[in-house]
């Protein structure tokens, strides 16, 4: 099966399309654990979850278990959070500070820096000469860098450096990461679930303007009756959505099959972030402050969204099999921010956001309802790739330009747009990372 | 000397069987105005967060506007996620005074299990945990004035709502 199987990709007759079967076939899901997981840059988690020395983070890549360790030091390492000896996932906690991780199976310990320094019972042990020769500290993560607080790993040597990953995305994510001089962090409250439909069904829906005034209506017209009745849940200080509808705005789209929507601000004065302006407007200019206050969704290839639709998100969405995916969702604020303006994003942040908000169920459920018909080759090739190509130019709009972005192909124009040519870019990067192993298949299947 | 376990029993009851049943509008009236709704959520994996102010929570409501607007939302028929709306129930035990009951007012602790049916994807999830209800006598009606429900197992399914809970 070639690539052409899945994605069909014509830009010249203005076709893109996405097959059925790229969110429901369990072979794809193993491949993509090697060529998609296992290749890309993934979010790990923040420095700021990680200030003391000996600190300690665990998460994954893919299905990998990873251990984020500050040592003694103070520097930053990533980890397999293996054991060496029977493989037992060394450290069973989600966070913590220890300046040592013991195994819970047979007892071998590690340092903070990842070092070996203790194997139970070693001397009388009457190892081989060669157990010596063996490396017994935890296996590192074949890359780990840092951008602007956010640490990613990456399991594939070769990989570019995450600066060159991000390239000009950087631009705007750093609209997200550049709200306060002292950084941000993860609001505490652990938010997580599972879904069951594939993961890139959330990559759709994140960057997805045109589901809103449908998935959610019922959560539009609760806005609606709390503006007009002065009735419900008014402490939430949300949006009235409909006014988003007469704004303008649009998709950047960048290499590595990074992208984002956004869509000006009607009410600016109801973002957490207002009474920071003047502030960020000396630190980063007015341009940029501006910016901020647009309503930005971000999908770093493959599976992290930053939101800055309601109050500022950070989300990830890992697949656990084709069908079956894993969403950790945390509220993102200012380091410092003001006890009045975090309480302000608290609340605007649950009122939308969550398993448990008024919005995001709604998500889910339509996921799920895609999964079930996927189950069947039959709904082929889908046609929710193509709203807004006619508007879709090359390189940057106006907007990009008044702060410097460079973005592949842009979007610029009334809301009704809803342009899904955003999501072309990340397909086009699953395909390319794709293609080779699909290809392999073919020629194993013809030598069968 | 209140009969604090009979009336916390008898309003629980009628809290559940209002949620089972879906009889929202009963439900409602089980809780006053100025109520507080509390779904706090975990830190980690034995830490549960504390402040709804500074911390994330599942829900936080502050009085029963909130409430409502969930109610309002499960009934416009507009939300993929409550159509059709799933069939749940509710079961309740270990009611434990907190404190000292007074006349008008006392906190019980009680343990939960709750089943919900989701009859669109015909499957079965499970959610348990442990309340505080803080019961208060309102011309000559018992109301909640106060219910903080804590989820034990908080790797949720897809969905949750507060007919879950």
């Amino acid at each position: 099966m070639t690539i052409s199987r899945y994605i069909d990709d014509r830009p010249e007759e203005g076709i893109f399309r996405v097959h059925a079967d790229v969110f429901a076939d369990p072979e794809l899901f193993k491949l993509e654990q090697e060529h998609i997981f296992g290749k890309a840059w993934s979010f790990l988690a923040l420095e700021s979850q990680l200030v003391k020395p000996n600190d300690y983070v665990t998460t994954y890549i893919g299905t990998t278990p990873i251990l984020v360790m500050r040592d003694g030091k103070g520097k930053l390492g990533g980890f397999l959070n293996v054991c060496r000896h029977k493989g037992a996932l060394l450290c069973r906690k989600e966070t913590g500070n220890s300046k040592f991780h013991v195994c819970s199976y047979h007892g071998w310990a590690y340092s903070s820096t990842g070092k070996n320094i203790d194997i139970k019972d070693r001397d009388g042990g009457c190892y081989a000469k060669s157990f010596d020769c063996d490396d017994h500290n935890l296996i590192p993560i074949a890359r780990f860098e840092t951008y602007k607080g956010l640490i990613f790993g990456c399991l594939d040597p070769e990989a570019a450096p995450l600066e060159e990953h991000l390239g000009e995305l950087k631009t705007f994510l750093d609209l997200a990461l550049e709200q306060s001089p002292q950084g941000l962090e993860f609001v505490p409250g652990r938010i997580n679930y599972t879904y069951d439909a594939n993961w890139k069904l959330q990559l759709d829906n994140g960057l997805d303007a045109y589901h809103f005034s449908s998935t959610h209506t019922s959560y539009v017209e609760l806005i609606r009756r709390r503006e007009v009745e002065k009735a419900g849940h008014k402490d939430a200080k949300m949006f009235d959505f409909t006014k988003r509808f007469s704004q303008n705005g649009g998709m950047f789209s960048f290499e590595n099959g990074h992208s984002l929507i956004w869509l000006n601000q009607a009410q600016p004065e109801l973002r957490p972030l207002y009474s920071k302006i003047p502030e960020i407007e000396k630190r980063v200019g007015v341009e940029k402050a501006q910016w901020m206050l647009k309503l930005r969704t971000i999908n770093i290839f493959p599976n992290l969204q930053i939101a800055d639709s309601t109050s500022l998100l950070l989300r990830t969405f890992r697949p656990i099999s084709a069908n079956k995916t894993e969403m950790r969702v945390y509220c993102m604020a200012p380091i410092g921010e003001s006890p009045e303006d975090r309480t302000f994003r608290i609340h605007q942040f649950e009122d939308f956001f969550n398993v448990s908000g008024f919005a995001t169920p709604d998500d889910t459920a339509v996921y799920e309802d895609c999964q079930t018909s996927f189950a069947s080759s039959q709904p082929g090739w889908l046609q929710g790739y193509q709203r807004g190509m006619a508007a879709t130019t090359e390189g940057a709009s106006e907007s990009a330009t008044a702060i410097g972005g460079r973005p592949l192909a842009s979007v610029e124009g009334p809301w009704i747009i809803q342009n899904e040519t955003v999501l072309q870019e990340p397909y086009r990067e699953w395909a390319r990372l794709m293609a080779p192993a699909l290809r392999a298949r073919e020629e194993e299947g013809k030598h069968a | 000397m209140l009969d604090w376990k009979s009336i916390a029993d008898d309003v629980l009851s009628r809290e559940a069987a209002a949620l089972d049943d879906q009889r929202f509008d009963d439900w409602i009236d089980l809780f006053l105005p100025d109520c507080e709704y509390w779904v706090p959520t975990w830190i980690d994996e034995e830490t549960v967060a504390h402040d709804h102010t500074s911390q994330i929570s599942h829900i936080y409501y502050g009085n029963r506007a909130g409430l409502e607007d969930r109610i309002t939302r499960i009934r416009s028929g507009r939300s993929p996620a409550s159509t059709p709306i799933h069939r749940t129930s509710h079961l309740f035990s270990a009611l434990v005074l907190l404190g000292e009951a007074q006349d008008k007012q006392f906190e019980v602790r009680s343990s939960w299990t709750n089943h919900i049916y989701n009859p669109h994807k015909k499957n079965v999830s499970v959610l348990f945990g442990s309340s505080i209800h803080t019961l208060q006598c309102v011309d000559g009606q018992w109301k909640i004035k106060r219910k903080k429900i804590l989820i034990k197992n908080d790797f949720l399914p897809s969905i949750v709502d507060v007919y879950f809970l």
